[in-house]
């Protein structure tokens, strides 16, 4: 729960909210959010958040999977050395087809849960209540941390079909 | 009346109603099929595999055929999601989903038959490597343990990406939903209220996926192609498989893609969605992938022809087009290559209902294409006295059409089930449409 209270924005058009975004943040508030329907770029570039860290969780789980590969295949070819087809005991190429499936399916595997880990984390904000609009044809800005009759007139200049305060 | 996010969402969410006599009646001829290739299969079970046409030489038949025929069907749903999503093809947003769908239905398709194929299928589970008493392993230089990574592989990943990008689409249909519905798609959306934070940790996932999925689907039936191709028999021991065998299956999977396609926008009133610019795009990639194909056939043909009159290789394609087989190789030709070469003509390829039927044409070529490839490399080895040709028997033709009863089957009750277009992608182009439309209007007017 913020400190102060914040205003919530409704806008129609991708472009009208970007503007108030970029509107807010320079008139100094500290926290700008949005929610929208479609990833829109104008909205995602005015927010000028941060790049997901998903980066560090995914890769290390494809390296994982790598590693589970050449164990599988190497570490069992070795527990039980048995020659088929004449053919090494340890034969990389055939084994690289199994180790790159483990490394696919385990960076796939640990993505997803990354994805669903920052899903319900990122869901948890109290002020996109579910059940609003956002997900279906208009885009939300939330502003906090400044004057809110500030962000009520920004957000009502830059086009908001409807401004509320939040609690 | 041009598409507004809100229409576009009455019309995804209207596929949806109450299905009518005609989608049972669907529904109902699909799961028939599908049990009376079990019921084929039942007596194989019972009695054993001497009720398939399956002998020496030809091990191999209409069972292997099904496996890399649906291998190759489920191939197109991951190249237009993930690898146009990466060349950033527009043209995508409207398709991917169904071809998503179809992907996953297929490859649980394509599992069953080397399953099938083993005449004791209860011990299938001796393929996977589990610490066992004996404390032997499996052989991991075999392709057959291959292809138990590449496909088991490629059905989790396919299910997790079709999944993965239902999720905001779930969201928003959630919120208008009830009863069973509503509990299906909050499962479904896993939490999603379309945050800015849930967007930035999603696109960046889902980019992930796409990159992951990309590699994956080339090599998953370059490994299909190496059961094939380590072998040292004629007309299989060649390095051009790997890329004929994506090629091919790619232009299956599209066809595929467009028969299910064009019925379905005018059943599910997708036309708005769906346009023919669309099927129009994807006639373009059966035209390229068909080039490909055809470019394939001509090169094998081209170095086995071009060898010594003893050469085994020589003496199999000679065989495929002049032999016992020969009508099946040239209606494959025709289907994949004369067929798909009509939409080069414009008015043909505009034409839905032509392009329809050239697709339709286009999957019985390549199921035909794996049919020439298994029996008759097998059918006519290095040994002559051991030649023999193989006659699929009726169990077996219950099993490959039981195959599309099963496939339909799945496809029609997730029809039902999941949004056959991604609704948040959709918005996201329409809301790029109308920006661009702003933009020429503004300098229209200051012009």
């Amino acid at each position: 729960m913020p400190a102060d209270p914040g205003v919530l924005g409704s806008f129609a058009e991708p472009a009208a909210a970007a503007v108030a975004i970029r509107a807010l943040r320079a008139d100094g508030f500290a926290d700008v959010r949005a929610a929208m329907p479609a990833p829109f770029p104008d909205v995602v570039a005015a927010l000028g958040k941060p790049r997901s860290p998903l980066d560090f969780v995914t890769l290390p789980g494809a390296v994982v999977g790598l590693f589970c590969g050449i164990g599988l295949t190497v570490g069992t070819s070795l527990a039980w050395p048995l020659v088929t087809g004449g053919k090494p005991i340890v034969s990389i190429p055939p084994f690289v087809i199994v180790i790159f499936e483990l490394t696919v399916l385990v960076g796939s595997l640990t993505n997803l849960v990354a994805v669903l880990v920052g899903t319900w984390h990122g869901g948890r904000s109290r002020f996109f209540p579910a059940g609003t609009s956002f997900n279906a044809d208009r885009i939300g800005v939330f502003a906090t941390g400044g004057d809110a009759s500030a962000a009520e007139q920004i957000l009502r200049e830059s086009g908001a079909l409807e401004v509320s305060r939040v609690a | 009346m041009s598409l507004t996010f809100e229409r576009l969402e009455s019309t995804v969410r209207a596929t949806h109603a109450r299905p009518g006599p005609g989608y049972f009646a669907l529904l109902l001829a699909a799961a028939s099929l599908a049990a009376f290739g079990g019921w084929a299969y039942s007596l194989v079970i019972r009695e054993g595999l001497h009720l398939t046409g399956l002998q020496r030489p030809g091990g191999w038949g209409n069972l292997i055929t099904d496996f890399v025929f649906w291998v190759g069907i489920a191939h197109s749903g991951t190249l237009i999601s993930a690898i146009l999503f990466l060349f950033r093809a527009r043209f995508r947003t409207a398709v991917y989903r169904v071809a998503e769908m179809m992907t996953v239905f297929a490859v649980m398709t394509a599992g069953l038959y080397p399953v099938f194929h083993l005449g004791r299928p209860w011990f299938a589970y001796w393929l996977f490597p589990y610490p066992n008493d004996r404390g032997l392993w499996v052989n991991f230089r075999s392709p057959l343990i291959w292809d138990v990574f590449a496909i088991s592989t490629y059905f989790i990943v396919s299910t997790v990406f079709l999944l993965v990008g239902v999720a905001p689409d779930a969201g928003a249909l959630r919120d208008k939903a009830t009863g069973w519905r509503r509990r299906l798609y909050s499962a479904l959306a896993f939490g999603w209220r379309g945050t800015d934070e849930q967007w930035r940790h999603y696109t960046r996932a889902y980019l992930f996926f796409a990159a992951f999925a990309t590699p994956l689907v080339v090599s998953v039936h370059s490994v299909v192609s190496w059961d094939f191709a380590v072998s040292i028999l004629p007309g299989w021991h060649s390095t051009l498989f790997p890329p004929y065998f994506v090629a091919g299956a790619i232009l299956s999977g599209v066809a595929m893609v467009i028969v299910i396609l064009v019925p379905l926008r005018k059943w599910l009133h997708l036309e708005e969605v769906i346009t023919s610019t669309h099927v129009d795009m994807l006639s373009r990639l059966v035209m390229l992938t068909s080039l490909i194909v055809t470019y394939s056939y001509a090169t094998e043909i081209a170095i086995a022809l071009g060898a010594p009159a003893s050469d085994p290789e020589r003496s199999t394609f000679v065989y495929r087009m002049t032999g016992d087989y020969a009508p099946l190789f040239w209606l494959m030709v025709a289907c994949n290559c004369v067929g798909p070469g009509l939409l080069f003509v414009g008015r043909i390829r505009r034409s839905v209902g032509a392009v329809f039927a050239i697709c339709l044409l286009v999957n019985v070529g390549m199921w035909l294409e794996r049919f020439n490839i298994v029996v008759t490399s097998l059918a006519h080895d290095r040994l002559p006295f051991n030649w023999r040709t193989y006659t699929p028997t009726w169990i077996e033709w219950a099993m490959t059409f039981g195959a599309f009863g099963w496939f339909f089957f799945w496809f029609l009750i997730g029809l039902k089930l999941l949004p056959p277009v991604s609704i948040a992608e959709m918005k996201e182009e329409l809301a790029h449409d109308e920006q661009a439309a702003h933009a020429a209007a503004e300098v229209a007017h200051a012009g």
